[in-house]
């Protein structure tokens, strides 16, 4: 288990950011989802022991996180979202640093630097001025520094943005390997959804300072709803405004296609029921694969 | 660039808790001061006052031998308190520090507030205090090797071209004072660069800054003290009012008309605005935005 809260709340003045949110994040890739303002950054604040929750409790690795931050920081690799850099050093003595800052001794912490430069594909440029490192470079930097000292658990805010296709594949796959092979936990923040879908086995969704959903994607995708893609002849407004009536969300696409998500606890024969109701013709009806958008968009309540 | 040339491996140590959690950022700010020319360069240029200063400790013990190079002027080989306060708070070494200061000191934090590097090191067993402590040692490695180390050493070099104790004996409170003023004036000196340095994203305008106010304040202290020829205005400069409370440090009458202590509660406040601005711009809060 990562991390553990129970009814943790976090206002700044009169804003709640976050609203009383019990989770437990389980072994393997968590991905923390949320519209901006969701307050995902603050949890993450408040899970690195920046923050003191004003209620509630909590324990990341086993760590309160009222009292034992500084052990939580220890056993904990941070990569932010900006790019961070020390100018006038290379790869090398930056990562050894952060290593040497985390406990490590320094002849140890100057080994492993060369060691996961090497892993994180820096191994060639590991002693240029870091000012010249390219976007991709310098994320993938920022991810070494990260694990240098061995942590038990990641936190990735953004882990691809600013990257190319190419750079984005490769920095997934380091973070795949990181967390199925490595015994490493980790917990990732982004907007890149299918990012976390590739990564991630579980995903926390926030909504306006509360959990809107939680748990292992697969089975988040059956529970929360199933979607179906469905054509009808003719203009139907009719149909599709009185199955919206019966708690299904519609959406239509340019092509005049119908993605319905349809509760998971409503029978699927009303939509055949409404239609013939509302002389339509279904002209095609399938049950389609949810993606974590789809669930997204429906828990959060966006397009 | 292909990725995992290595596979990534467990590290079998353990990670320990620092006595000192500051002393890496010491040890690679004094690295990365080092690494630029112009700061080696003032650097030794400051120590050569001082060896030149050893120098004359050095003639003071061997008048006889140097007669003819000091007609009439034995007075500026008198080795007592004044020669202390001249060398440690002599306008040259205070110059040449807060040169120092511009280049070496201008980016600790400022560096750090540009890069965002401030939030890889909260994301450490790393607190605010830590970080600060740091940072100030850079500088006060750096500049009580030009006043503590010197100060001592000089009175170790007199004692031993002496070969006696007299010395000390007649001034047995002169190491305590040379211990004092150095410690304070890079107390002063590290409170006055990182407030200036936390002041900007943009190392050359702190360099400028801390330029800027130093000379600023020593020439508008110039142009009211020749004007009015009230000392009280002697607390208008950041050089002044370092020479008012040397003086105080080594028992010897202060260069203007004014108490000691009013420049000392100026200095002070450099150190309370210093702490109180350093609170607000340094934050591990920003480690997540």
């Amino acid at each position: 288990m990562i991390a553990e809260i129970s009814d943790l709340q976090f206002s700044y003045g009169p804003i709640k950011a976050l609203d009383g949110i019990s989770l437990i994040l389980s072994d393997g890739a968590v991905g923390l989802l949320g519209p901006n303002g969701a307050g995902k950054s603050t949890l993450l604040r408040i899970l690195l022991g920046f923050l003191a929750p004003q209620h509630g409790r909590g324990r990341v690795l086993g760590y309160d996180i009222r009292l034992e931050q500084s052990s939580i920081r220890r056993h904990v690799g941070y990569m932010p979202e900006d790019d961070c850099l020390i100018p006038g050093m290379d790869a090398v003595t930056f990562t050894a640093h952060f290593g040497e800052l985390s406990g490590m001794p320094r002849q140890e912490a100057m080994k492993r630097a060369h060691d996961v430069l090497f892993y994180v594909g820096l191994g060639e440029s590991r002693y240029r001025l870091l000012e010249t490192y390219s976007a991709g470079m310098k994320q993938r930097l920022k991810l070494a520094q990260a694990i240098v000292h061995d942590p038990r658990l990641l936190f990735l805010d953004e882990p691809t943005s600013n990257l190319d296709p190419q750079g984005r594949k490769e920095i997934l796959e380091l973070i795949l390997d990181i967390s199925s092979k490595k015994d490493i936990q980790v917990l990732i923040s982004s907007h890149i959804l299918t990012d976390i879908e590739s990564v991630c086995s579980d995903v926390v969704i926030l909504n306006k300072g509360r959990l809107a959903a939680q748990g292992k994607l697969s089975e988040l995708r059956e529970l929360q709803y199933r979607l179906y893609e469905i054509r009808i002849k003719g203009e139907g407004e009719g149909f599709t405004a009185k199955i919206r009536a019966l708690g299904c969300r519609v959406e239509e696409t340019e092509d005049k296609l119908l993605k319905v998500y349809v509760p998971a606890d409503m029978d699927i024969r009303e939509i055949f029921r409404t239609a013939e109701e509302e002389k339509s013709q279904v002209r095609h009806f399938v049950r389609s694969r949810t993606s974590l958008e789809d669930l997204f968009a429906r828990v959060v309540g966006v397009d | 660039m292909t990725i995992r040339e290595k596979g990534y491996a467990h590290w079998d140590g353990q990670l320990k808790e620092r006595r000192f959690p500051w002393a890496p950022i010491t040890w690679l700010g004094i690295r990365l001061a080092f690494k630029k020319k112009a700061f080696r360069g003032l650097f030794f240029g400051s120590l050569l006052y001082a060896f030149g200063s050893l120098v004359l400790i050095f003639i003071s013990e061997r008048i006889e031998d140097f007669q003819y190079m000091f007609k009439g002027n034995k007075q500026i080989l008198e080795v007592n308190p004044a020669y202390f306060k001249t060398y440690l708070s002599s306008d040259f070494l205070l110059f040449m520090m807060v040169m120092l200061l511009v280049i070496g000191g201008a980016g600790l934090i400022s560096d750090d507030l540009k890069h965002n590097s401030l939030q890889l090191y909260f994301a450490r067993p790393l607190k605010k205090m830590g970080y600060l402590i740091g940072k100030a040692n850079v500088i006060a490695f750096f500049l009580l090797l030009l006043t503590l180390v010197p100060g001592l050493l000089f009175i170790v070099f007199k004692l031993l071209f002496a070969g006696n104790f007299s010395f000390l004996a007649a001034y047995p409170w002169l190491p305590l004072s040379v211990i004092g003023y150095s410690l304070f004036v890079t107390g002063f000196f590290c409170a006055y660069t990182l407030l200036l340095s936390s002041l900007s994203k943009n190392r050359r305008y702190v360099s400028i800054l801390i330029f800027a106010v130093y000379l600023f304040s020593n020439i508008l202290f110039g142009f009211f003290y020749e004007n009015y020829k009230k000392p009280v205005y002697a607390l208008l400069s950041l050089n002044a009012n370092i020479q008012q409370v040397s003086a105080w440090f080594f028992r010897l009458k202060p260069a203007y008309a004014v108490p000691w202590y009013w420049s000392l509660l100026i200095l002070l406040a450099f150190g309370i605005a210093a702490s109180l601005v350093l609170n607000r711009k340094v934050r591990g809060v920003e480690v997540v935005r």
